[in-house]
């Protein structure tokens, strides 16, 4: 299993990168996931989205619906697809610290 | 390693037993061991070890057969090749059967006697899914579809609230009020399914169709409780879970009286509800199946919808799914819809029937244990992308688009990846204005 050290503090992996403990999770992960899926910097727009996506998953227990993304950040959907290339499943629910969403994805 | 239940070892090799199933017996006594299939398989030509080609994947299953049900394999094991089932071995077979192929077939084209290597795959998982060995992701994704309905355990309300949502952006586009994505209605034309990853987090290509449907005027519908296209149980081989997923549908269109199930873009989800859905059911089928390919196929033929070719200018290609056209026969019609929706197709080398798969097939894309492997054998499929030189990739199949869009990110393709109805809505011509 793969692993990743940031501060002293070691967070496990599963093989498609995602957090297997997503309690765990901080900003620093979500900067670093990012940074390794060609996001420079996370901006205010991506911040909101993994905002979204995070609240509904400590609700939920899952991954928010694209809609309820879209509807509360306020962003269109093709923006959504632009801040994270690798789309809102592996790219944005990988950054919130999500495990990997069952089916297609 | 987990020990191997007793009675359920015994179940599994029975599996082998079937004196019934001919084509089983056969095709587990003909390989010859030529070798000619190595190259055709895509694990093989990435990783070049022996383990990965199909010959190799054959002979897990058939050596099994050998011990446990020929004269000479109880008597004389290693003579004939015959192999023990135990812990050690079975957790090989999950390594190679579940994560060392995607059942893509095309190593059945290029057998020297046809030996169908992907039924025998298929096989060795039915026996591992009898001994509870499936890989846990691919597991859970069945089981989602099992218990919520669909893969991907959208609640109905969620899945209503965004079909509504698209519905009020159609109407918008549309510039039309009465623009409809109709839920639930009963005695429609068309009953439409989709893959769950549509309405979860891609509802673009929903909204493709929708304008599809709009331009033909079509009478159809989406029911908010069954419209999952896929069957993981095809993948898992849990003939039990398959069978449960496969009536949910059949019991659906039956509960709102639709005429025709036509299938969502999904490579095995046509195969698994049409060709072995009847099988897992016992039954024929009481309505017409038709996917979504030769749907929109026949409204371009029939003059149903107009099309533009001029509206899609940029160089594009086909990825051919492989449970649609090596297993499903859609060759001709991809290419006539493609041709009729952009100005200009490059194809791939190779394609159609001898076409790579992408390498997210056979549950590979929900099997994280494998993600590696699926990445390097998805190498082939970058490079193939790269040589046409095209900017945009079509592809009737979710699972694949997703694949795609992975390899495109790991490789840098800097590619568009698209379904038929997304190419197709592009270039539609809507009462005499360009949508």
């Amino acid at each position: 299993m793969a692993q990743i050290e940031l501060e002293g503090k070691v967070f496990e992996l599963d093989g498609d990168g995602f957090l297997t403990t997503p309690e765990v999770w901080n900003d620093q992960v979500a900067e670093l996931f990012a940074k390794s899926d060609g996001i420079e910097e996370l901006t205010e727009k991506h911040w909101a989205v993994v905002r979204v996506i995070r609240k509904n998953f400590e609700e939920k227990g899952n991954a928010p619906m694209i809609r309820t993304i879209c509807q509360e950040t306020g962003l269109r959907l093709k923006e959504i697809y632009e801040l994270f290339p690798l789309g809102p499943a592996r790219g944005a629910c990988r950054v919130a610290g999500l495990p990997k969403p069952d089916g297609c994805v | 390693m987990k020990v191997l239940d007793k009675e359920l070892k015994k179940k599994a090799i029975n599996l082998l037993k079937n004196e019934s199933d001919s084509k089983l017996i056969t095709h587990l006594n003909a390989c010859v061991r030529c070798g000619l299939c190595a190259d055709s398989c895509m694990f093989y030509l990435a990783h070049k070890e022996p383990q990965y080609t199909p010959a190799a994947k054959v002979a897990m299953v058939s050596s099994l057969y050998r011990r446990y049900c020929t004269y000479a394999g109880k008597m004389a094991p290693a003579l004939v090749n015959a192999k023990e089932l135990d812990e050690e071995y079975a957790e090989k077979m999950v390594d190679m059967l579940f994560g060392g192929c995607t059942m893509c077939g095309r190593c059945v084209k290029h057998c020297s006697i046809g030996v169908d290597i992907s039924y025998l795959v298929k096989k060795g998982r039915e026996m591992l899914a009898t001994m509870n060995m499936v890989p846990a992701t691919l597991q859970s994704t069945v089981d989602a579809a099992v218990n919520t309905g669909n893969n991907m355990a959208i609640p109905v309300e969620e899945f209503t609230e965004t079909i509504k949502w698209l519905e009020s952006d159609l109407i918008d586009e549309m510039e039309d009020p009465e623009a409809r994505i109709p839920l639930d209605e009963t005695d429609k034309e068309l009953f439409y399914t989709l893959n769950p990853r549509e309405p979860k987090f891609f509802p673009l290509s929903i909204s493709a169709m929708a304008k599809v449907f709009y331009a033909a005027k079509a009478n159809w519908t989406l029911s908010s409780k069954y419209y999952d296209v896929t069957n993981y149980g095809y993948f898992n081989a849990n003939n039990a879970e398959a069978t449960i997923i496969a009536k949910n549908l059949y019991d659906e269109i039956h509960k709102l009286r639709g005429k025709k199930l036509i299938l969502g873009e999904c490579g095995h989800g046509s195969r698994a509800n049409r060709w072995e859905g009847p099988n897992y059911l016992k039954k024929k089928y009481d309505f017409e199946t038709l996917t979504a390919v030769e749907l929109i196929g026949d409204y371009i033929r029939k003059g149903t919808i107009t099309l533009d070719k001029s509206l899609n200018k940029q160089v594009c290609t086909i990825h051919d799914p492989c449970n649609l056209i090596r297993n499903g026969g859609m060759f001709k019609e991809i290419r006539f819809i493609v041709n009729s929706s952009v100005e200009n197709l490059v194809e791939m080398d190779p394609y159609g029937n001898d076409n790579y798969c992408c390498g997210g097939g056979g549950g590979m894309l929900a099997m994280s244990e494998y993600n590696d492997r699926r990445l390097k054998i998805g190498k082939i499929k970058a490079d193939q992308i790269t040589a046409t030189g095209a900017k945009i990739v079509i592809t009737p199949c979710h699972n694949c688009v997703d694949q795609l869009l992975q390899i495109n990110h790991t490789y840098k393709l800097g590619v568009r990846i698209m379904t038929i109805s997304e190419i197709v809505a592009d270039a539609l011509v809507i009462n005499n204005k360009t949508k």
